[in-house]
Parts: structure tokens; sequence; C-alpha cells
């Protein structure tokens, strides 16, 4: 091995010790010595990548006007007043009672008749992080919803008893399944491993072989940290 | 891959993980290992917002093909793998430098500066100046463990062209440290 190939190998991989190289340091100081530098120079490398660099957004502009920074902090406190309200004001009902409120919400969902695409069904599962092992011809209604401060796949399942809306609820637990009649709809939710699935059906359909289907075919993927 | 296991069982992991409890480790797994996939992923797209959204999609793909991971053990190479084409996908798409050198240069850096460490602020700064062409097989090998053989199957490239492009992005960072010098300069022009 000339030094030209030997340097080459330290500079590319300094902790590289193939016996070709290691008899070309033994004759050759020149490159024993860069490779003790090459290997100090990596070490500092192998350092500075171990923490994450400091990354921040890109400013647009060096300094924003002082209006808006008051418009910014009135914005704010009137977000908090309003979400203070909305809270103390929101109806203590059941968690049954919001999922009905929901799906009559979206009266539509019922009328789908067609396989939605599998991108449509794609993100609204993984909008949500959640991972869905279920036939997806089936499915002919899926949309992602904003329900109790997350979104959740919304999903209608056309069964033999006819469509059936499913709400996949990743951050409400359930210690039970909870069956309900309401506003005619009747329908289970079920515990999901930590979450828990809303199958309902418009008059008095039996879901809960569908929401036990559902239940084995549910698992949660890592949750997306800004979901849009 | 650098101190991977090399057993080649017949089944993969996902035969093997079936039902909540398997998936639940998996996602477990998976979610273990994400501090190290953002890492990656900041160090290649030099913008968190991103990283992030290249970890999350990396993470959506691998999930989907799971059943090709072999080992539990495999599963931080075959992450970091998927992270880097997710990049390079969105590089190409979108034919863009996420953040330009200039205002790679004006970012503040917390860690090295809290640690007092101005050479080590150099050499973060540094590394973030890098083209991606040295960059991504410098981080690739260091911050990944991956052989030159197999970042130059993943980048495509010859062992020599990754040898030279490797080779160069030390040359440069020891330029930036003050130490460069003669003998470690330069080699010719790299082959494709």
């Amino acid at each position: 091995m000339i030094c030209e190939d030997a340097r080459l190998l330290i500079g590319a991989d300094p902790e590289s010790a193939s016996p070709e190289l290691e008899e070309h340091l033994h004759g050759c100081a020149g490159c024993a010595a860069l490779r003790e530098e090459m290997r100090r120079l990596n070490a500092d490398i192998r350092r500075a990548l171990e923490q994450p660099p400091d990354l921040h957004l890109p400013r647009r502009s060096t300094a924003a006007p002082r209006w808006r920074e008051w418009a910014l902090a009135a914005s704010v406190v009137l977000a908090t007043v309003a979400g203070i309200a909305v809270w103390l004001l929101r109806p203590t009902d059941t968690l049954a009672h919001e999922v009905v409120t929901h799906v009559r919400g979206e009266p539509d969902s019922w009328l789908s008749a067609h396989s939605v695409s599998v991108g449509a069904l794609d993100h609204s599962l993984r909008r949500s992080g959640v991972g869905l092992d279920f036939a997806s011809d089936r499915i002919v209604y899926a949309q992602s919803c904003w329900f109790r401060g997350h979104y959740v796949p919304h999903l209608v399942v056309q069964t033999a008893q006819g469509p059936a809306t499913v709400l996949i609820l990743r951050h409400v637990q359930v210690k039970a399944p909870d069956y309900f009649h309401e506003s005619g709809m009747s329908g289970v939710i079920v515990p999901a491993g930590d979450g828990s699935i809303a199958v309902l059906a418009r008059g008095r359909g039996q879901m809960g072989d569908l929401a036990g289907e559902l239940r084995q075919e549910v698992h949660w993927l890592p949750e997306p940290k800004d979901p849009s | 891959m650098r101190n991977s296991s090399s057993s080649s069982p017949v089944s993969s992991l996902g035969d093997r993980l079936r039902g909540a409890d398997a998936r639940a480790s998996l996602t477990a797994l998976f979610e273990s290992l994400r501090p190290d996939l953002v890492r990656f992923a900041q160090w290649l797209a030099r913008d968190r917002a991103v990283a992030e959204d290249i970890v999350q999609e990396a993470l959506l793909r691998a999930w989907r093909s799971r059943d090709a991971l072999k080992e539990p053990a495999a599963a931080r190479a075959w992450l970091l793998t998927i992270v880097r084409r997710e990049h390079a996908r969105l590089y190409e798409r979108k034919r863009l430098e996420l953040v330009s050198l200039d205002e790679a240069a004006e970012i503040p850096d917390s860690a090295a500066r809290a640690s007092g460490d101005a050479e080590l602020l150099t050499l973060r700064e540094g590394i973030m100046k890098l083209p991606l062409e040295y960059r991504e097989p410098l981080v690739m090998q260091v911050l990944g463990g991956f052989s030159t053989e197999e970042i130059a199957r993943e980048l495509e490239l010859t062992g020599t062209a990754v040898l030279t492009r490797l080779f160069r992005a030390r040359h440069k960072l020891r330029a930036l440290c003050g130490t460069d010098a003669a003998p470690g300069a330069a080699p010719r022009e790299e082959p494709a």
C-alpha cells in the first residue's frame, strides 16, 4: 500500500484497521501520525453529532411591529378565555352521547355506497396514528374528525345489516363494553388497547360482532407530533 | 452495519409478532428508536419540522412493511435506512436545500455553547455547512454506524466514491478545526 491509498483510507474511515493498512503504518510514521489525528477528529465528530443540531424556523422578518405583539397577546388571552368558557359550558354527557352527537352531525356519511380510496383511508388513519388491518373495500366513508381534542378516524363500514359507523378513539379509555341506544342509533363502545372503538348503527343493529372484529384489527402507531 | 447481529431466521419478525402484544412490542421498539431517527433526520434535513415529517413518514412505511424486519436488533439500521430514503425522496421532490448555508451559519448552537467547547461548536457548524453529498455519508457512518460498503449500496455509489466523499468531509472539517495539513490533501476526483 502506498501513502496516498493509506491516507485516503484513514481519512475516510479512521477506525479502519485492515492488515494492509496496519502493515503500511508500521513503516510510515507520517501516516501513523495522521491516523492518530484523524481518530481524535473522528471522536470529536461523533461527539458533535450526538446532540441534534440546534434548529429553528427560518426567520421571515427581523422584528415584528409592536402592534403585532399586542395583537398576538390579545388573541392568546381571548383564546384562553374562550377555551375556558367552552370547557365550563360543555355538556357533561356521556361518551356515548358525544359519539351519537358527532355522528348526527355528519348525516351524509350514512349515504356513501362506494369504497373509499386507499389514500383517503390512509390519511384518516395516519393522522391519528392508527393502523387498521381491515378489508378496505368494506369501508365506504373515511374522515379524520376532531373529537375530544384529537383527530380520530371516522369510518362507515358496510355490514350485512347495513352501514355501521366506527370512531376509533385512541385517547379515550373505557373499562368495559358500553352498549347504548340513543336518538335512533344503537351501538357499543369497546376497550381497545389504551383506547377504545365506538361502533354504532341506525336502528337497533347488533354491533358487538363488528366491534370485536375491529378490536383485533386496530393497532396504535407512533402518534404524529403535528397532525395536519 | 457494524456490531449488528448477523443471524438469518427463517421467519420474519412480523410473522412471529402477531396479536396485540406483538404490535405493542413493535410500536414500543419503534418509539424507543424515534429520538435516534429524529436526530439522524435533523442532521440530514437541517430543519426540525421537516425532520419530524420525514421520521413520521418513515415510521409509517416501516410499519406497513414490518414483515421485512427479521430481527429486533436490526431495527435501528433498518429504520435509519428508511429515514434516509425518505429524506432523499423529499429532497429530490422539492429540489431544495432545506436550510440555506447562511441560515445554517447563523443558527445558535446552545448545546455546544452550554458545554463551552469552541471546537465542538465549530465542528457542529461545519457539519451543518457540509454539502449533502459529504454530510450524508458522514452522518450515516458516524451516527448510523453504516460500513463503507453499506453506504455505497445505499447511495448507489462505488466504494471508492464513498471513501472519497468521506475523506473530503473529514478534510473540510479538519481544515475548519485548524489542523489541516498537506499530507491529507484531497484525493483525485471520485469515480461516479
